[in-house]
């Protein structure tokens, strides 16, 4: 694995990044720090959602919270620790992708990309399969309230995510990116990393604390 | 070296012809799907001030009804609906695109030199959105409307069924176009400003839309929460402001204000930008305190987020939360007094003409600081808990969103509008305007501080209770009403003023101010590609007196050719020994 | 073996595989440019800290009740 980017490399990756024309360079420029603002504003999003959870849990009188006179049990942490592997799994997955571009190899980008695709189609489904497990409801408890909000809305950004990079996966091989010129695959895994640390947050949130 | 990744963009001649792109053709692309933020500002122009008839329409009805103590016109169902249906437009669809949408779009791309925004097809979608929102937020009244004011707290505005959750969606919508719109400004500040402009040779009304979009961009995605949390409520029944199911009512307020607090920021912070340009090119002296005033809009960027509970004092929140809440609320007072002081500065010595974008800029400066210090006493929690939901808050809200954010925006409009049109505004008629508003404004809201400090509770379709201990509260709410009626007078002379000088008011040329930033120095109104040549930047703009900080100007020869090290300091000495 | 122990046996690995693997291309990727680097960095080292968070609710350190 360490093999798979070797640390020379980086010299000519930066090379390869640089040698383009002004213009696109400037643009370059400018898209990614809109695109960077964009997930700073996602971030906020999810932190408003963070807050409702925690407002909730603070201010309850127990939690897990009493639902028709029984206490909720907590959420299991086997499985999610596991379903949380996966997609830290399909971060890692996506970097490598991104390097073995950069390093203009196409076919190990290509493998590479396919595994975050299915590792992320697996975190899915492990969401759906928690999902089935939880012994309360959207409507019946805050509980249910922000766990299904918040993880809905995190499946929601994942379910996206892979879509968008099996459209870059699309993309790349009809050559819409160059060595030089790749900026949809930059942003791309850049929203995949973002997708991955929120899931962090929540995993933290709803699981350990 | 990375390409683009300084702040101060490289100081090297753009020849930048190449970058022009073709001009639009056809009636759609040129002024419907307008990629220009020149004609995208004007579109937010247009759709600010519809909004704002049917707004300020809603606000008289308001007058109408508090005519008579019992209730003139309407129920008290149809009240609720009233205010709810003044204030939501007037926030979402009235200020914020006329402050930030209108003289944002329209003048900070150009006081930076620059061609357009960061993402100009982007900044097309946000406008569109705002029309949209308002069609959906109006289609509420089809369905019985809105009714719990705009800030509509559950569980009291969960009663409003199909229009309840139409209204989340509708502001949701909004809050979608101000986070992009923030967004893009904040790039197109960061990395599209013209060689040689540096961060401190930026105009102030570049800092000020700096400062708005930071806060743009970040609390607006906290008020989209606020109400999809609550849409969620309405529609699919989830709990978070539902107490018998774990929720909390005071989860919502918190959720919104920390939203609506920065908000009013967002309405004020252009309007002070606006003002930062005023003063001096009517002062004819530099601005005082640029560094002061730019550090400021900054301040209170960060500070405004911190504040947001002052809102909340008399809903259950504990004592010991209070008080850190009004320290922060006393502190963010300060950069703005600060500016104010600065402004004072500024003038105090000055060659004053009382041109009318200078008349508002000077009403501005006692309205706004009025409505602040009545601030003030609403940040003190004791003296919050007795005004709180009285007409004292009505009054200084309207003092500082009427005498603040509307006099920056008209001074604004009055300013810009030969540089958007090529024509003068009437002297005369914009006189009268200002003359009536200025009266308008202080003499229907002034009353309502006494009135509100006497116990008189807003959002009550009538008070004939308190009418009966306070007899002459009856006069001072006919007298308002009247009163309000010199601002529709000012706004009807107003609208008649902008379309008759389209056609008959004198031609301005480049520069009718002899103002020193960017965009006067192009041809009134500038030509779809802004700047042939990208200028270069030398100083800041407010020098009067020197010669112009700029080269590479759109003019055959430049009229004050750029200072050079030798020119600037002076004849050569005697030699030396003589 | 209970289907609980083993997903934590699973998760336990997997955390350090990856949280490894995360940490060595952090260290490989340190001296590059750029704010796509920086974000990229920041992003990486949050997902080694998600795996650290793994690998202890995978040993009951964490998230461990009744």
């Amino acid at each position: 694995m360490a093999s798979a980017v070797k640390p020379l490399g980086l010299q000519a990756v930066e090379a390869r990044y640089n040698d383009v024309e002004r213009h696109y360079a400037e643009t370059r420029d400018i898209r990614l720090l809109g695109f960077v603002f964009f997930l700073i504003s996602d971030c906020v999003l999810f932190a408003s959602f963070i807050f409702a959870y925690m407002y909730l849990r603070v201010s309850a009188p127990a939690w897990p919270p009493f639902v028709d006179g029984h206490q909720l049990p907590w959420f299991d942490t086997a499985f999610a620790a596991l379903n949380s592997v996966v997609l830290f799994g399909s971060g890692v997955t996506m970097h490598f992708a991104l390097e073995n571009w950069k390093h203009l190899n196409k076919q190990k980008f290509n493998a590479w990309l396919l595994a975050t695709i299915v590792l992320g189609i697996a975190f899915l489904l492990g969401q759906a399969h928690e999902w089935s497990l939880i012994k309360t409801t959207w409507q019946g408890s805050s509980m249910g309230a922000s766990f299904f909000t918040l993880t809905g809305m995190h499946g929601f950004h994942v379910f996206v995510g892979v879509i968008y990079l099996t459209v870059l996966g699309f993309q790349a091989n009809r050559g819409v990116y160059t060595g030089s010129k790749y900026f949809g695959l930059t942003a791309g895994t850049l929203y995949w990393h973002f997708v991955d640390v929120i899931w962090v947050a929540l995993f933290f949130l709803f699981y350990l604390w | 070296m990375e390409a683009g990744m300084h702040a101060t963009p490289a100081l090297h001649e753009h020849d930048s012809d190449d970058h022009i792109h073709p001009p639009p053709e056809g009636f759609i692309r040129k002024y419907v799907f307008s990629l220009d933020h020149k004609v995208i500002g004007v579109q937010y122009f247009i759709t600010g001030i519809l909004f704002m008839l049917i707004g300020g329409s809603f606000a008289e009805l308001i007058r109408l009804q508090l005519w008579k103590p019992e209730g003139a016109i309407m129920s008290h169902e149809a009240y609720n609906v009233v205010y709810t249906m003044h204030g939501t437009p007037m926030v979402w669809l009235v200020l914020i695109p006329l402050v930030t949408g209108a003289i944002g779009n329209f003048v900070m791309p150009l006081q930076i030199g620059a061609r357009d925004v960061a993402f100009p097809w982007l900044n097309m979608i946000s406008f569109w959105i705002v029309p949209l929102s308002g069609v959906v937020l109006f289609s509420t009244l089809l369905y019985g409307g809105a009714h719990a004011g705009w800030t509509e707290y559950p569980p009291i505005s969960l009663q409003d069924g199909v229009a309840g959750a139409l209204w989340c969606l509708s502001i949701i919508l909004v809050g979608v176009s101000s986070t992009m719109t923030g967004m893009n400004f904040m790039v197109t500040i960061i990395k599209m400003r013209a060689p040689g402009m540096t961060w401190t040779r930026m105009p102030l009304f570049v800092w000020a839309t700096l400062a708005t979009a930071l806060m743009n961009m970040i609390a607006t995605v906290a008020l989209s929460a606020a109400l999809l949390a609550l849409f969620l409520e309405h529609v699919y029944n989830v709990p978070f402001f539902d107490p018998s199911r774990g929720g909390s009512p005071l989860l919502y307020q918190h959720m919104f204000w920390f939203y609506s607090h920065p908000a009013v920021y967002i309405f004020i912070l252009p309007a002070f930008g606006v003002i930062s340009e005023v003063l001096p090119t009517f002062a004819r002296k530099p601005i005082f305190g640029y560094k002061m005033i730019a550090f400021s809009s900054m301040a209170i960027a960060i500070l405004g987020f911190a504040v947001w509970a002052h809102h909340m004092y008399p809903s259950g929140l504990a004592p010991w939360i209070q008080t850190p809440f009004m320290i922060l609320t006393f502190a963010v007072g300060v950069p703005t007094g600060i500016k104010i002081f600065s402004w004072l500065a500024t003038i105090w010595g000055g060659r004053i003409q009382l041109t009318v974008p200078m008349l508002y800029a000077l009403a501005f400066l006692i309205t706004f600081t009025f409505g602040g210090i009545t601030g003030i006493f609403l940040a003190s929690v004791p003296a919050n808990l007795h005004e709180h939901g009285s007409y004292f808050v009505v009054g200084h809200f309207h003092y500082v969103v009427g005498g603040g954010a509307v006099f920056g925006f008209l001074a604004g409009l009055t300013y810009w509008y030969p540089k958007v049109t090529g024509r003068m505004l009437d002297e005369r008629m914009g006189k009268i305007g200002f003359w009536l508003f200025f009266a308008g404004l202080n003499l229907t809201f002034l009353p309502m501080h006494w009135l509100g400090l006497e116990g008189m509770a807003r959002r009550y379709a009538s008070y004939e209770y308190f009418a009966k201990t306070h007899p002459d509260s009856v006069f001072w709410n006919q007298f308002a009403t009247v009163s309000s009626f010199l601002m529709v007078a000012s706004v009807a002379l107003l609208a008649v003023n902008l379309i008759w000088s389209l056609r008959h008011g004198k031609l301005a040329g480049n520069n009718p101010w002899g103002a020193r930033t960017l965009e006067w120095m192009i041809s009134s109104p500038p030509p779809y590609y802004n700047f042939k040549k990208i200028p270069i930047v030398y100083d800041r703009p407010y020098d009067f007196g020197e010669p112009l900080p700029y080269r590479n100007l759109d003019h055959e020869t430049d009229p004050y050719p750029a200072p050079t090290r030798a020119s600037l300091a002076g004849p050569a000495p005697f030699p030396a020994g003589a | 073996m209970t289907p609980e122990t083993f997903e934590k046996t699973l998760a336990f690995i997997g955390a350090v595989v990856v949280g490894v693997t995360a940490l060595v291309q952090l260290k490989n990727d340190w001296k590059a440019h750029g704010l796509d680097a920086l974000v990229t960095k920041i992003l990486l080292g949050l997902m080694a800290v998600g795996c650290v968070l793994a690998l202890l609710a995978s040993v009951n350190v964490l998230g461990a009740r009744s």
